[in-house]
Formats: structure tokens, sequence, C-alpha cells
């Protein structure tokens, strides 16, 4: 007997499915089936994910027999039946569970063939496209429009709910127009949708013979003979055979808690409310044949059809081949001459007419394998891009990141920015015949301007032939823990403070230790409840959403190899698979993305190009060599610099003493989670600094003794790249290149599924087992294991390295023009507008303050000077300083706000801005003044009103100090040219015994100090051991470090003040890196309201460093790209 | 107390201890959370709030009937010519005070010739009027931070200045609160109880406490309430009776007659019948200082016909039926089988007071054509059998039930019913909820017809037991 299980519905049915589809491959290959598909609701998210898993089953099972045998002391080898045994007997079918909306029976759709597959995702894009994103609706019609090659099971019931249809659903138009409509339109008009099972075969039956069955189940409902008796008796009656299914919901019978739990969530109920919405019992889970067969006694030619029906199925994934898009190759041309042609053109326009050898010999090997391996369209697509961006007026900045760094060929193309003349390029990193997947080139666009770019890959390949990749959004602890809370039906605040006991976004549920802290007994039943019910739901599929700007292009219809969603911005559609089903299934991706940096650099261009300074752009008309940058960086003045403008990086850089290119690719590199949480740090520094021999630890004897060497070498022994991790696995604890390989991708994907553990055991075990300490093999994968958050492979930091140069070349040579550029790019970056102006004050820029007769909207240039800008102003507007700018000179207020048509809060932002006193007055009386002036009035009414408002006697306002001056300065625009908080309040503060920031700096090392000042960052980098936090006051700042076991105590003070005073001891620094090593930290915030009642001084809530809180460089929501993550504290 | 505002729970009020740790109402609860993780919340209540206010204006209403709340935390009273039953102004406030502060309120006094002026004063806690922070002016946000912006910051300083500019600025609204808060305007107080038709009082300068006392007093009362009420020649349509305790509680006590009257006999009746009804009987504690006896509402004395004829709606008259049996023999004795969702049979219906005002939930209708799911009867407790049966998880063949055997000839089953896991401490896990039921309709060879359950499936227990849970009818 043998049966196959057709219907099961995974996790990517969302709420819907318990089990996620690699436990059904798993479970299925357990319990013996021959077949296993699946059929999510109205998706294919994830048959993918289904189909790998059962791919690497085998590898898997090896691999875990394999190490069964080593712990057991046996020989690691299988014999002939132990590795026929890790073969699996079962097949994976690949279909989708129709849900109509139209009151149709649910029905089980499997493509037969190739054609197949396409009508089924066509059938679910025409469904995707009429609804919001992420839901689909469905009708019966749209089904019989799609028939072909789809084996359909009918089900006698509806599972449908309430979809949520698109306002304005967007055209969609294909090349070839839809196929006319073949049935008269009278018909048309009386055919309603089918509205049980029995009329569905009736209208089916005839037009579908041989490919359609009736799906039925016992779940042990009471009246399951009877029931049966009735399907097989209609089902005859048309000549549709039976097709036994459990309909799964989950893959083993142990996880029907969390069904419910799902279902509860998904219902919005808890579960003593949820009632009937639950199942009543536990069966639908994955059966043998066996007891299928014996439920099934009275029909037992349902059980055998499902094998009938498995045999039917001629579809593999595998067979999703597809075509990259011909168009940027000119006519007459093949794709590869035209790439040999782009390249060499360039080749010679940079070096010359003789080609250094070192070139010549890497473009001929990476045009011959692009060739072999048949990229040529791939990379003729992302140079068609680049050179899109490039021939705008004005040109779109752009450069390629990541790995396509390492090849010549992409920076010919001008994708690239890192020279291989002067770097050592790897280009086997990139691509190589080993890995099978295609090449991956991700392309930075200015964040304000790659939606142009976005568009024109629409405008050129169609909506059809493009689309964004999908994005599976996934519960994490918090969500999980605040979901199941609920669901539990336990009270809000409970729930809450549950939510606040896990740490970070990643990683596993609540655990015991934070659970006591915040008053819980981890054995109190409901709580330990929660937790097994939560972790279960970690990690499960949330929702889909749309990868940052990864493109997925082809020269086919899109639609026939996967499903289209509507995105949820305007004019953007997604497909439902990630990158890792992208990946496995070989298909081709561009990643378009955005990067704030790259809009601050073409808009500090932009203003040197108007200054007549020169015209420049990202290539490499700025060498990267000038001693006076790297002098400015050494001395760790990086304020606003790419990356390497944190307070960690900060005093990294005296330390670093960072003198060439590479240098900084060090530099971005080494302050990062993977390097710290691997103590790779300080050895490199101290080797780096001659302080350490650098060594090279060597296996035992008969390994060569300097294989570490050729891994190492570049970075002092000590490594520091995703590359070297890996090499060190190969070539230290003798990976094999598929071992490597899964461990690159477990380094990638870990944040989400894990599966790192078992690569420890492996690395540490082969290291140890050639002779190296165990100590040192343990650091290695601790580093790894670091990458797995965050990791930068080399050629990225080198793409990086360029930018950060740029950056620093332009802040040393333009400070002002940089200051402005940065303040333009706002919001981006750490620091707030008071410390960018400051920082550029002190590199000697003259900031001129905001004026309506002066400034513009943009921060400029006035004579050599940076004039601030309206935008600096809260809540202004873009077109108000538009008006301004082109009615000026201004007489007076009313002639401001009449000839500029100013509405009255736009005149009150200015007066209280402080931007007024060119019209002759100041704040106080700007504001009073512009209270009575009327606006937006019709002409008449403003002529006769222009009369009145003539005399008014003098209000005789009481002068406004200083500090209120300042208060209001910081409350309105962020920043004060008038003065520091602090200074207002020194007087106070030296009377108690405060040291400004400039004295505690300047006092011996060993001293006991207190220090005040305002708070612009904190974090607790790393293990969190340390909290470090900076304060400003008006002679300079201070960093604080303040150890985790005083935090404890001090939590108050240290997360929620503004203006703090520090007491400890200063540390000094061989390199002068000064560090106040605090004891006691005591919140003074409320003194800041001594400035001015009326002002409350909005010093900003500081920032929290990338350090802390290190950001994936992607897989945001395209939405927040723009902006850095909301600051948030740690708590 | 915590409150969701915007989509997250912010702190509504803090106690002085929590403001000492420098926490303020406004501050997001997580935010106060980092700061003080063991904070105590509770949920705001705004409604039990506004019923406190309400109370302690009750009370105040011994000092006049013209009193008004002025959310959240104000009570205004108007006190023109009441002050000289406690000798003036000033003692009156100091007897309100030490009523106040006798329940705990802590509360701020103060007196104005304007509602406005005294309301400003106490808010803000000012002697003068020219001390008040232009907050007083009620202009909102705007107008406040633009008067403190010009360096204008209390009543005062605006006082000195001429009006006509800030009119231009601000409105007219704000001119005529400023005058208001000076004093040179005397708006009224709308009282939250309409001043009633008539109303009678005994004052008395030992409290009384005695029933007898208090019905006489009523008595007295009604009498000469009757007699306004008949040279107006009107009728009484409810008359309300409120007894200020010394210690100040106040009882109130309403009576609604559906045709108008004067009849003192009469109204003491109903007053009685009232008195007896009551739940909680008068409780007189310390005696009572104060009877007043209130006419709110008066019609034409007049006879009025009732409809001969109307329809009865018998759900209604369930409904009433409920009610009058409520009333009489006490809300939580009579009761009524509500359905609940829960798959497993005994706990599908439950009983509960019938006048309970919890969400109904519909029973399951029987499908048309189908035998019922359900037995007529279901045994409170599962009566334990022997079966026969298939093995495993096969049909009963035949069951011995209280020493008689019976053979089944007809069986449709088994609908297998799971436990309620959430209901057992550790039931997620496996193996730790209780068993599994498989029930099965059987009919015997008398036609007998009965509802088996067999407890524990085979891979859960090693022998399961059966037991009869209910028979058809």
């Amino acid at each position: 007997m043998s049966y196959a299980e057709l219907a099961c519905t995974s996790s990517y049915s969302f709420l819907r499915g318990a089990s996620p589809p690699s436990d059904y491959v798993a479970e299925g290959i357990r319990r013996g089936l021959t077949a296993i598909g699946i059929a999510d609701r109205n998706t294919v998210s994830g048959v993918v994910r289904a189909w790998k898993a059962l791919g690497d089953a085998p590898d898997e099972a090896r691999s875990a027999l394999l190490a069964a045998k080593r712990d057991a002391g046996e020989p690691e080898q299988l014999t002939e039946a132990e590795e026929a045994a890790c073969e699996p007997n079962i097949r994976f079918l690949a279909g989708s569970r129709l849900v109509f909306s139209d009151g149709t029976p649910d029905i089980i759709a499997y493509p037969a063939t190739r054609q197949g597959w396409g009508n089924l995702t066509r059938l679910l894009t025409v469904g995707n496209m009429r609804a919001t994103k992420g839901s689909c609706i469905l009708k019966f019609d749209d089904l019989r429009d799609h028939l072909g090659d789809l084996l359909l099971i009918v089900m006698p019931y509806a599972t449908a709910d309430a979809e949520e249809a698109h306002k304005n659903p967007p055209v969609y138009a294909f090349k070839e127009s839809a196929k006319p409509i073949a049935a008269p339109s009278h018909l048309k008009l009386v055919s309603t949708a089918p509205q049980d099972w029995e009329s569905v075969l009736r209208r089916l039956a005839p037009v579908h013979a041989g490919k359609l069955w009736l799906g039925v189940s016992t779940h042990h409902r009471g009246k399951d003979k009877r029931q049966l008796a009735w399907y097989r008796q209609v089902a005859n009656a048309f000549d549709v055979p039976l097709l036994a299914t459990n309909d799964p919901l989950y893959a083993t019978r142990d996880q029907r808690p969390l069904h419910d739990i799902i279902t509860c969530i998904r219902m919005g109920t808890t579960i003593q409310k949820a009632g009937f919405a639950l199942e009543a019992n536990a069966e639908r889970y994955i059966k043998t044949a066996h007891d299928m067969a014996h439920l099934f006694h009275a029909c037992p030619e349902a059980v055998a059809e499902t094998e009938r029906f498995a045999a039917h199925i001629h579809f593999d994934l595998e067979q999703l081949k597809y075509e990259y898009p011909h168009e940027p190759v000119p006519g007459g041309w093949t794709p590869d001459d035209w790439l040999a042609h782009l390249v060499w053109t360039a080749a010679h326009e940079r070096y010359g007419a003789a080609l250094p050898e070192k070139i010549r010999k890497s473009i001929e090997t990476e045009l011959a394998f692009i060739r072999t391996e048949k990229f040529a369209y791939y990379f003729l697509t992302v140079h068609d891009l680049v050179k899109f961006a490039r021939d705008q007026k004005p040109p779109i900045l752009c450069q390629g990141r990541g790995s396509a760094a390492n090849s010549t060929v992409c920076f010919l193309l001008g994708v690239t920015s890192v020279d291989p003349l002067t770097n050592t390029l790897l280009f086997s990193r990139f691509i190589s015949s080993d890995r099978k997947e295609p090449p991956d080139i991700d392309v930075d666009f200015e964040h304000e301007r790659r939606e142009e770019v976005m568009q024109y890959i629409y405008r050129r390949y169609g909506r059809h032939r493009a689309a964004i990749a999908g994005t599976i959004i996934h519960y994490r602890p918090r969500s999980a823990v605040r979901e199941v809370g609920k669901a539990l039906g336990l009270t809000e605040d409970v729930t809450t403070r549950m939510v606040s006991t896990v740490w970070g976004s990643f990683g596993s549920g609540p655990d015991d230790r934070r659970l006591v802290e915040a008053g819980f007994d981890p054995d109190n039943p409901e709580i330990a409840r929660l937790k097994a019910l939560s972790e279960q739901l970690i990690k499960f599929p949330r929702h889909l959403s749309q990868h940052v700007g990864g493109f997925i292009l082809t020269e086919n219809r899109l639609d026939e190899t996967v499903p289209i969603h509507n995105g949820a911005m305007k004019d953007r559609n997604f497909i439902e698979w990630d990158k890792d089903d992208i990946d496995a299934l070989g298909l081709m991706k561009v990643d378009v993305l955005a990067l704030g940096m790259l809009t601050c650099i073409r808009k500090a261009y932009d203003m040197m190009r108007e200054q007549g300074i020169g015209d420049y752009d990202l290539k490499v008309d700025i060498d990267s060599d000038d001693p006076n940058v790297y002098d400015m960086l050494c001395r760790g003045e990086s304020l606003g610099v790419f990356q390497v403008e944190s307070r960690a990086q900060m005093n990294m850089l005296p330390r670093m003493k960072p003198r060439s290119l590479y240098d900084l690719t060090i530099q971005v590199a080494i302050v990062r989670p993977g390097p710290i949480q691997g103590d790779m740090v300080h050895p490199y520094l101290r080797r780096r600094n001659g302080e350490e021999k650098v060594e090279y630890p060597s296996p035992a004897a008969p390994y060569p003794p300097d294989e570490l060497k050729h891994v190492l070498g570049k970075t002092l022994g000590v490594p520091l790249f995703q590359e070297q991790a890996m090499n060190l696995a190969i070539t230290a604890a003798e990976f094999s290149e598929a071992d490597a390989n899964r461990l690159r991708k477990a380094m990638a994907t870990f944040r989400n599924v894990g599966g790192m553990e078992h690569f420890e055991t492996m690395m540490v075990e082969g290291m140890v087992r050639r002779g190296y300490e165990r100590d040192f093999a343990q650091r290695c994968f601790g580093q790894i294991q670091g990458f797995g958050s965050y990791g930068f492979p080399e050629s990225h930091a080198l793409s990086f390295a360029r930018l950060v140069y740029v950056s620093s070349w332009i802040k040393h040579y333009h400070p002002a023009i940089f200051a402005a550029a940065l303040l333009n790019s706002q919001p981006m970056g750490f620091y707030a507008p008071a410390q960018i102006v400051r920082d550029a004050q002190e590199n000697g820029v003259e900031v001129r303050p905001i004026d309506v007769n002066a400034s513009h909207w943009d921060n400029r240039i006035e004579q050599g000077a940076l004039r601030l800008g309206m935008r600096q102003i809260d809540g202004f507007r873009a077109v108000w300083a538009q008006a301004i700018v082109a009615h000026r000179p201004f007489a007076s207020i009313e002639d401001l706000a009449r000839r500029a048509a100013l509405p009255p809060a736009a005149v009150h932002l200015l007066a209280d801005a402080d931007a007024v006193r060119s019209l002759g007055f100041d704040r106080r009386e700007g504001a009073w003044e512009a209270r009575r002036t009327p606006s937006d009035e019709l002409p008449l009414f403003a002529a006769a009103n222009a009369r009145e408002l003539g005399a008014e006697a003098d209000a005789m306002l009481p002068a406004m100090p200083a500090s209120e001056h300042v208060a209001a300065d910081y409350q309105m625009t962020r920043l004060s040219l008038k003065g520091h908080p602090m200074q207002f309040l020194r007087g106070m503060f030296a009377h108690e015994g405060v040291l400004s920031c400039a004295e505690a700096n300047a006092v011996k090392n060993g001293k006991r100090v207190r220090v005040a000042g305002v708070v612009l960052v904190r974090q607790r980098p790393g293990k969190g051991n340390a909290i470090f936090i900076t304060i400003e006051d008006e002679s300079g700042v201070t960093n604080i470090l303040l150890w985790a076991r005083l935090f404890d105590r001090q939590r108050r003070a240290v997360m929620a003040s503004r203006l703090i005073i520090a007491e400890g001891e200063i540390q000094r620094s061989k390199e002068g890196v000064v560090h106040l090593m605090a004891t006691n930290i005591i919140d003074r915030t409320d003194d800041l309201a001594r400035l001015s009642e009326t002002h409350p001084a909005n010093v900003g809530k500081p920032k929290i460093d990338e350090f802390a809180r290190p950001h994936p460089p992607r897989g945001s929501h395209p939405r927040d790209v723009r902006i850095l993550p909301k600051s948030r504290d740690f708590h | 107390m915590v409150e969701k505002q915007r989509g997250a729970m912010r702190l509504a009020a803090c106690d002085p201890a929590a403001h000492a740790l420098g926490l303020t109402a406004g501050m997001a609860l997580a935010d106060a959370r980092a700061r003080v993780p063991d904070l105590a919340v509770f949920d705001h209540d705004p409604v039990a709030d506004l019923n406190l206010l309400g109370w302690i204006a009750d009370g105040c209403e011994r000092y006049t009937p013209a009193c008004m709340l002025d959310p959240p935390q104000g009570l205004l009273l108007d006190i023109t010519g009441c002050e000289h039953v406690f000798g003036d102004a000033a003692r009156l406030a100091q007897d309100l005070h030490a009523r106040l502060s006798r329940h705990g309120f802590t509360c701020r006094i103060a007196l104005g010739g304007t509602p406005d002026s005294a309301q400003a004063k106490a808010r803000y806690a000012a002697r003068a009027i020219s001390d008040v922070p232009v907050e007083a002016l009620d202009g909102g946000d705007k107008v406040h931070k633009a008067l403190r912006r010009a360096g204008l910051r209390s009543i005062g300083d605006l006082a000195a200045r001429p009006r006509k500019p800030l009119a231009a600025r601000f409105g007219k609204a704000v001119v005529v609160r400023l005058a208001r808060l000076l004093e040179e305007e005397d708006p009224r107080i709308t009282p939250r109880r309409s001043l009633p038709i008539i109303h009678v009082a005994q004052n008395f300068a030992e409290p009384i406490s005695r029933t007898n006392d208090v019905l006489a007093t009523i008595e007295m009362l009604a009498g000469s309430a009757a007699l306004q009420l008949q040279e107006r020649g009107q009728g009484g349509r409810r008359f309300e009776i409120r007894l200020f305790r010394s210690d100040g509680h106040v009882a109130r006590l309403a009576v609604d007659t559906g045709t108008p009257t004067r009849d003192a006999a009469l109204l003491m009746r109903l007053i009685r019948e009232r008195i007896d009804a009551l739940s909680d009987p008068l409780d007189p504690g310390f005696g009572y200082d104060l009877i007043r006896l209130e006419v709110p509402l008066a019609e034409v004395l007049a006879n009025v016909q009732v409809g001969l004829e109307t329809k009865i709606d018998t759900n209604a008259a369930a409904a009433a039926l409920i009610d009058r049996l409520s009333v009489r023999l006490g809300a939580e004795r009579v009761r009524q089988f509500h359905a609940r969702q829960s798959h497993i049979p005994e706990r599908a219906a439950l009983e509960r007071a019938a006048q309970s005002d919890a969400r109904k939930v519909d029973w399951p209708k029987p499908v048309p054509g189908e035998p019922a799911m359900r037995p007529f009867r279901l045994f409170e407790t599962p009566q334990p059998i022997e079966v026969t049966a298939g093995f495993p998880e096969g049909e009963p063949r035949s069951f011995r039930w209280r020493r008689h055997v019976h053979r089944v000839t007809r069986v449709e089953g088994p609908e297998r019913i799971s436990p309620e896991w959430w209901r057992h401490p550790r039931g997620y896990a496996p193996g730790n909820g209780s068993l599994t039921r498989d029930y099965y309709r059987v009919e015997d060879n008398e036609g007998r017809r009965f509802w088996l359950f067999r407890r524990g499936l085979y891979d859960e227990i090693e022998r399961p037991l059966w037991y009869l849970h209910g028979i058809f009818a």
C-alpha cells in the first residue's frame, strides 16, 4: 500500500498551517509516503523551500550519519545500504490551493507540465492583482480561463474569508493582449459561481475530463462513513475519481496547540473564546499509508488514486529555466561580443593603448568565464542601468557594492569603483563555477533618486517582465510573544512586560533569568505556556513583503514563472519568492539599492560645480592617497564621514592610523560586531602597531605549517573578512567546497533560520584534529558566528572604503560644502544638525543664520560661508521657501506674508526661528508682529486691512534673555549659533565644582572628576558589558564609559536624561584617546528648564550608534531605506 | 494609572511617590518602565473619576444647589446668598475643606468674584489673580505659547496692557475670558442639576438617625410640598429626597409616579415601599443633618386614559417575567442555560443568572434531515460501562450498563474530540493534556439509542475505558 499526501497547508498559508514546508517533507520521508504535495492558499511561496529541503535531504542525512559515526568512534564511511537509505524515496509536488472569493469550494491545483505551472502562476497573478498587498481575490471564472494542464482536486468545502479588494487595480498590460472572451456574453450573464462541490463537478467534469478529482477526508467528525458513501455516489455519477487526503494543517499531531494559537491570532480572538473556530481534534497531520488505508477501508480506491495522481505530474521546479532579457544588445551583435567590445573599449580609455599585463589577463579570464556560463546578458543589463543613471541630467550617482567589486569587468563597465590595477581582486569570490549560482551584483544609487532608476526598469522591460523580489517577514521574538500572549488571553500589561524580557530582534524567546528579573516565575504554568508556544512561533513567516530593491527580469512573461503581487507602494509589484528561493532556482536578480551618502556626495559635487571648484564624479577623479586627508582621519576627525563617523570608529581611527585605501577597508570592517564578538580587534591593533609579533598558528606535523599565512597574510594573521572566515574553514578545518558554501549560506541566513550549531562542531573539531589549539579554533568560529549578524566581505568593504575616502576628501578640502550637503541630506548618519554645524565651525567655516532675505530652502554656500537654509526649521515647507526666494527682498513682515502668500503658520515659524532680523525684528518682536499680520486674504480685504494695520502702540514686550534665545533656537532648528545651552548653566555647575568637557579632557591620567554635558549618544555595543555615553558642552565633548554592572544601579539616570553629571576617573590612552571611567551618573535634565520656561530646549533625543544596533545593509522596508532607522534606546 | 493614547500605553496620572521618581503624566509606559522597572500600574478609569467627582458634588449641594462639575478635577459652586448659613464665605470654605480632608481628598479652595477667577486661582494655586499664569486663559496651546514667547507670563502682565492688540492677535474669546478672570464681567454657572420646581428642606442642629424621625421629617416636607403643588394646580411626577449625612455621604431616594400626584399619603406609601425595597437599607451612620425634598418634574394634574388593546411580545413577556422573578427572588436565583462554544460536550452549555448581561452565543442549529449529533439527555457524570469493541479504535459491538447488556446493532462514529489543552497546566506539550475521546452514536437491538465514548486513544493510554455520556430520546 502506498500513499501520497497532496493537500498540505504549510506555514506559508499565513496563520493557517502550523508547520514549515521543510517539516512536511521531513515527515513525509519519515512516514514513508511516495509523494508529498504542498498546496498553500492562493500562493506558491512555500514550495521552493520544500523543494530545496528535499534536495538537501540526502546530504543532510549523510552528514548526520557520518557525525553519529564519528561520535561513536567508527570509521567515517557509509556502506552502500546506508548510502541508499540516505536517498529519500519521495517525490515533491508543487501546487496551490485555490480559495475562491465567490463561494466556490476550494480546489487544489497541481500543474502537470511546465505549461501548467505557467497557467497556475498566471491564474494566481490575476487574483493577486485584484487585491491589496498580500491577499488574492480569485473567481471561478478565472480558473476556467487557465485550465490548461492543471490537475484539479475539488474539495467539498470552502475555507474562504473576505479579502480586501484593491481600490484601483493597476493596469497590468501584457504585450500580447488578453485572449478575446470566448463565451458569448449572454451566457456569462446567467453564469454564477458554483456554490457547492457538486455543481463544481457538474461544470468541470465535461470540460476537464481525466484531470479532475474529488478530495475526500475522514477527520473523525462522527458521520464520516455516511458522508464518504455519498461523495462516492455523486462522484461516480460524474465519473470523477475520489482521492484520499488528510488535508493536513500540521506535520505532526503535537503541533495542534500551535495551530490553535495561530487560528486565534488570525481571528483576533483568545483561545478561551475561539470556540468552534478551533478544530475539534488533532487529526490533521501527515498519516502513513497504513493509517489512511484503515481510515478508507470502505473506499480503498481513494487511497490508491493518490499514487495515480502523482504519476500524472511531470513538472518539477527544476524546469523553471529562464532567459535573461535581451534588450541591452544592439542589433547585429552577440551579447558576448558586445560585452567584450564595451569592456575593451573602456579598458583602453582608462589605461591607454597598451594595457597593463595584469588588467589584460584578468579581462581575458573573466570574459572567457562569462562566455561559458552565458552571463553576458546579465552584465549588460546591469551596465544598462548604470548607464541610464549616469546619462541623466543631472546624473544620478551610483556605485556597485558587495562581491561584484572583485571583478575587473564590473569596474570597466562603470559598475564598481575599485581599481583592479592598484588592488588585488579575487574574481572567484564573485562568481565561480563551483557555485551553481548566478552572479549577484548590488548597485547603490542616491537614495532620493533611486525611484527614477526603478521606474526606468519598469519602462524598459515592462511590468510583465520586471518585478521586485519578495521578502518573507518572519515572526520575531517580540512579536511572537506579544501575539501568543494575546491569543492565550493574557492581559496587555503582562504581555508587554513579557515582551520587555526579550532581548534584541533575533535570537530566541524570553530566557528564564530575564523573566525572573521582570518579576515572573518561569515555572508558573501560564508563563511556561507562553514561553513554549512563542518559541514555536518564532521564525514563522508572518506576511509577504517586498525586497528593498532586488529586481527580477525575464525575457518572457514573468508571471508564467512566479505569481506577482501588488506592492504597498503605488507602481510597485513584487513576486512571491524571496532571495533564497531565487538563488535556489538560479533566477537572476539585480539589486537596485539606495544609499544616503551618495545623495550627500552628489549634493556636495553640485555645490562644488556651482562654486567653480571643479566637476567631479565618483569614478576616479579623486585619487585615494592624499596624505592630508589621512592626517585628518588619523586625528579622529570624521564627523559626517561615511561609515567611520560613529564614536567607536572615531576612537579607533587614531589607533589604526589609516594611510591607504586598504587601511580604510580594514577600518570599515573592523569596528563591526563580527570582529568584535570574535575578539579580533585588539590583536589586530597590537600587531599593526608592532606591539605583538605577527604569528600564524600552525597545524600539526603533516600539514603545511604556513597554510594560514596565505589566508590571513593581508590582515596580519587576524581574520577580519567574511572571505577569510570561509577560507579558514576550508584550509584549516578541511571543509569541502560544498560544506563551505553551506556555511556561507548559513552565515547569510543565520538570523532567520539558525543552523550554525552544526557547523560549530564541524569546524572546531576539524581544526583541533589538524593540530590547532582549541582556543584559537573556538575564537575563529566565534567570529564566523558574528558575521552572521552583519559581517563585511572584503570586496564590499573596499567599495565602501572608496566612499569613506571621497567623503573625507570633501570634508577636508571643502568643509563648508560638506556640512551643507550633510544638512541637506538629513536625516542621515549619527549626528544632529547642531553637531554638524559645530564641527564645521571648528573647521573654520563661517555659519550664517537663517534669514528670509538671504536663505534658500537648502543650506547654501554664500561667499565661502555656510548660510543655513529654511529646511532647518522644523515643520517648514519647501514650497514656502520657494515663494520667499521668488519674491524677495521684503521690507516688513506684512510684506513677506502678502507677497509670498504665506499662511500664518509659516510666518509664525519664521519669526519664532529668528529669521526676520533683516526686517528689523528680533524673535520676540517678530513673533508679536507676525501674529497680527493677516495673510491669504482676498486682495480686496487685504487693501482694507492694510490701513488698519498701520499704527499700534508699542507693546513694550520684555527683552528676551540670551539663554531663552538659545533654547528657542534649539526648539525651532535644533541648533543655535548664539551659544550652547550649557554655557548658561556653567556658573551653577562651576559652583558645584563640575568641570567643562575641555577641562576634563585636559586633566592628567587617573584623576577623579565631575563633568556635565548634554547627552549626544548612548550605546551598548557588542556583548553589552560596557555602556558608552558621549556628552557635549560649549567647550567640547567627553566620552564616558560605564561598566554594565554599574549601569543597572543607575539605569534611570542613564536611560532617561538629556543632561547629566558624570563622576569618575579620567583615563588616557597612549594614542591620546581620553575616556571618563564613570562610577556615577546623575540626571540633571531638569536644569535645562532653567534656560527658558517657555522654550523647552530641544537638545534632541540622543541617537544610537550603528555599533549598538547595527542595521543590516539591506532587508528593511524600501520606504525606510532613505532614513536611518529611528533611534531607539536599548532596554 | 495608564491609558491607551495614540496607540501607546501612556501614564494618565501618577501618585506623589511616582512624581518623586521623575515620572509625569503623558509619559509612555515603556519609557516609565525603563526608568522604574517595578512600577505598579493600574488602568485609568475616567468614568470612575467622573463618578467620584459627581459624588463630591452631591455632597457640596449642602452648601448651594447651584453646583457645577469642572472635570476632570474641579467643582464650581455658586454660593451667592448661601454663605450666611455658615457665617461668611471663608467659614463655608473652611467647612468644605474640613469635610473633604476627612475623606482623604487633597483640595484647593479659592473664592472669586466670578467663576473664572475662582477656578483659575484654585487651579494654579494663586493668591491673587495677577499671579495666575496665562494658561488660565484656556486659549489653546498656540495662544499660550505665543504669549509666553512674547514674554507675557501671567494674567497680571496682560492686565496692564491694552486689550486691542490682544484681541487682534488671539481673538475675542481670549479677551472675554481675560475680563472674566479680572472680574470685570460676571457670568453665571450652569448648575449640573436644573433647579427643582419646588424644594423644601429641614436642617437639624443635632443630626437625627432614627428611621421614624427621618420618615416623620419626610412626611412633614411632603405635606408642605403638596401644599405648594396645590397652589400651582400641579401634581408631581417625580419626587427626590436627599438625605445629607453628617459625614458627607448623600443618600438619594427618587420616586416616580405614573400619573401626577400631590397626595401626601400616597407619596409616603411609595416612599416607604422604596425604602423597604432598598437592597442596602438606609444607613444613617452618625445621623442626617439636612433632609431635602425636591419636585423636579411636575405636570398639570389630569387623568390619562390607558390603551384598550396592546399586543404582547412573548420575548418581552419572558424578559418581564425574568425581571419580576429576579426582583422578587434575587437575580442570582433565577437561572437559565446559555450556549457556549466548546467542542467538549459538557462544556457546551453553561448555567448562568438569567439576567446576566454577558454576550449571548447562539445555540448550534440542527442540520435538517440529519440525525442529532448530541443526545437529548446528557449525563452530568459519564457512566462507566464495559464494552466489547474492535481493536484498536474499532466500533463498539456490545456494552453493559447497569448490569444490563445491550447489543449494538447500528453504530456511527467515531466523533473524535481532543481535550482543551489550554485548560491543563502543561497541556501544550504532548502527553500532558487530558485524554482524547472517541464518541459513538449507537442503537441497541431494542431500538434505544445511546452516546458512548472511549476515553483515550490507544497510543495515549494502554487500556482506555468506556463511558456512557447520554441517551437519545
